[in-house]
């Protein structure tokens, strides 16, 4: 049985800690993460654990304690899952080749049409970089293609991490129309809380410290408050080096909408 | 599923591999053909026998120079494999089948490469016909040497990849390059005990090149009248050595680990 054609439905992360060699604290403490064929946005500051948590999915670290599954299986023993998709650019370096013969070789080692991605490209007006290497390529040229390197190719779980990062605004908002319109589930990590807006319908975690709170909703982002202590309505906790927050609904110290940043958010109550 | 025509682009393709393995070596073979030729006697023979050893010499050189540019491309890549022996249909089998093959006609484009180089220069120097005597066999064994290096390297830098962290990287990928100049240099000037000489892969491949280049079998110091070396069993020794790296290199690609490229730096 070919493990490429399972649809992949549940990503189930359990109580995950990674812990780096000679870190002091944690990357990531006791993560529960469970998605369902849904979408969701995980917002955090720089360095909160969220690219650890998307590399950890992807076995590319292993953790310290916890468990991660994809439709029950332990992700170090899934091979050839097709399916399952990101645009981590380092896994993109198996082969220096200019970017017209990397998604070749990307789109025979997914089982892909090469066309679907190449259509993806012209329509991002790429065309130039198709025969530059990825790394004479701008930041945010990287970014796209691998970008599209990851929605391409009929994938079933997406995780994106940073998706938007040096991506001028007219190509952002396709990205975001992309993303939505994408038939998969998705993780799509950013640093940039103005950004949920676009995502309304998306599941929404905050990630502070290694500390993953949530799912909320994105649409819900207007009622969303972060609060220090643990108020006994409160809808999730954490304890952090700076002091316990919690998320509530409806009434709180800030509103989550009126920062730009998680760290902001929590400066503004220490 | 393999990416045999790919790997092979992407090796002949690279500028750098060029440079090293092939124009330096050329100005290698010009040094040993107008500048430390001029003991050389008239005689054919010897001739032969000097141009036969510098160029059995600097194709180790030369594929030794691809086993930097592999364990380099590893160590840029572990991520990668990682990632695509669980989530695309990349086996670590058919990784090794393409580096296996992209790594045969690498040897085999060098090797004959180097061979029009160093007939080109000895001749000009030497105003004798020095074409080889078995070019078939030449190319067979240029071939094996590509894929001897290939293995050798994946096998070195997947110890230190999966082991040891990115910090000796940058030194391992040298390791078949000092074992060439002391194994393969030191054959050119001392009798080494026969033993070393199956022994080891790099005396091997010289040895093999050496009497596909001359005709001649080769001897225990290359191009002189020392004992004979017997073919079959320089043969059988590379093929024992390319079978057991091509093992555990394939052992140590199903347990690559995914490494970060900043643990590499030195300093």
């Amino acid at each position: 049985m070919d493990p490429g054609r399972h649809p992949v439905a549940v990503l189930d992360v359990r109580g995950l800690e990674v812990r780096f060699p000679g870190a002091g604290a944690p990357a990531l403490r006791g993560v529960d993460l469970h998605l369902n064929r849904e979408k969701m946005v995980v917002v955090g500051s720089n360095g909160s654990g969220k690219t650890t948590l998307l590399r950890s999915v992807l076995g590319l670290v292993l953790p310290t304690s916890g468990s991660i599954t994809l439709d029950g299986r332990d992700v170090g023993a899934l091979r050839g899952a097709t399916r399952v998709s990101t645009n981590l650019a380092e896994v993109y370096r198996l082969i220096s080749l200019p970017v017209r013969d990397l998604a070749a070789v990307v789109a025979r080692l997914k089982g892909g049409d090469l066309r679907e991605l190449l259509a993806r490209l012209h329509e991002f007006e790429l065309d130039e970089v198709l025969g530059k290497r990825l790394f004479k390529l701008s930041t945010g040229q990287q970014k796209i293609v691998g970008d599209l390197f990851a929605v391409s190719f009929h994938p079933e779980l997406v995780l994106l991490d940073e998706p938007f990062d040096n991506v001028d605004f007219s190509r952002r908002r396709r990205l975001v129309r992309l993303f939505q319109e994408l038939p998969a589930a998705i993780v799509l990590n950013t640093h940039e809380l103005e950004l949920l807006r676009s995502f309304s319908g998306w599941s929404l975690s905050l990630l502070f410290e290694g500390h993953l709170l949530g799912p909320f909703s994105a649409s819900d982002l207007d009622r969303l408050f972060l609060t220090r202590g643990a108020p006994p309505d409160a809808l999730a906790s954490m304890e952090t080096s700076l002091g316990t927050f919690s998320v509530t609904r409806d009434a709180g110290d800030r509103p989550v909408k009126s920062a730009t940043s998680l760290n902001a958010l929590v400066e503004a109550l220490t | 599923m393999n990416l045999v025509r790919s790997y092979t682009k992407a090796m002949l393709t690279n500028p750098s591999l060029w440079f090293w393995a092939v124009a330096f070596m050329a100005f290698w073979l010009a040094i040993g053909a107008f500048v430390e030729s001029q003991g050389v006697g008239q005689g054919r023979s010897t001739i032969l026998a000097y141009t036969t050893s510098w160029y059995a010499i600097i194709v180790l050189f030369s594929l030794s120079m691809l086993s930097v540019a592999i364990s380099n491309s590893m160590t840029y890549g572990t991520s990668a494999l990682v990632y695509a022996f669980r989530f695309t249909r990349l086996r670590p089998e058919g990784y090794l089948g393409s580096l296996v093959g992209g790594s045969a006609m690498l040897g085999g484009v060098l090797s004959f490469v180097l061979l029009g180089a160093t007939t080109g220069m000895f001749e000009a120097r030497f105003r004798v016909p020095l074409w080889p005597a078995d070019p078939v066999g030449l190319v067979a064994v240029s071939l094996l040497a590509g894929v001897f290096f290939m293995t050798l390297s994946v096998t070195l830098v997947l110890i230190v990849i999966n082991y040891l962290g990115l910090r000796s990287s940058s030194f391992v990928g040298f390791v078949p390059l000092l074992l060439t100049f002391t194994l393969g240099e030191a054959q050119l000037y001392v009798a080494l005990p026969r033993w070393l000489i199956y022994a080891s892969p790099f005396n091997d491949l010289a040895s093999l090149l050496y009497q596909g280049f001359s005709g001649e079998p080769a001897t225990l110091v290359l191009g002189s009248s020392s004992a004979v070396l017997d073919w079959v069993w320089l043969l059988t020794a590379i093929a024992l050595w390319i079978g057991t790296l091509t093992a555990s290199s394939l052992l140590l690609l199903r347990r690559v680990r995914a490494r970060q490229l900043e643990e590499g730096r030195q300093i």
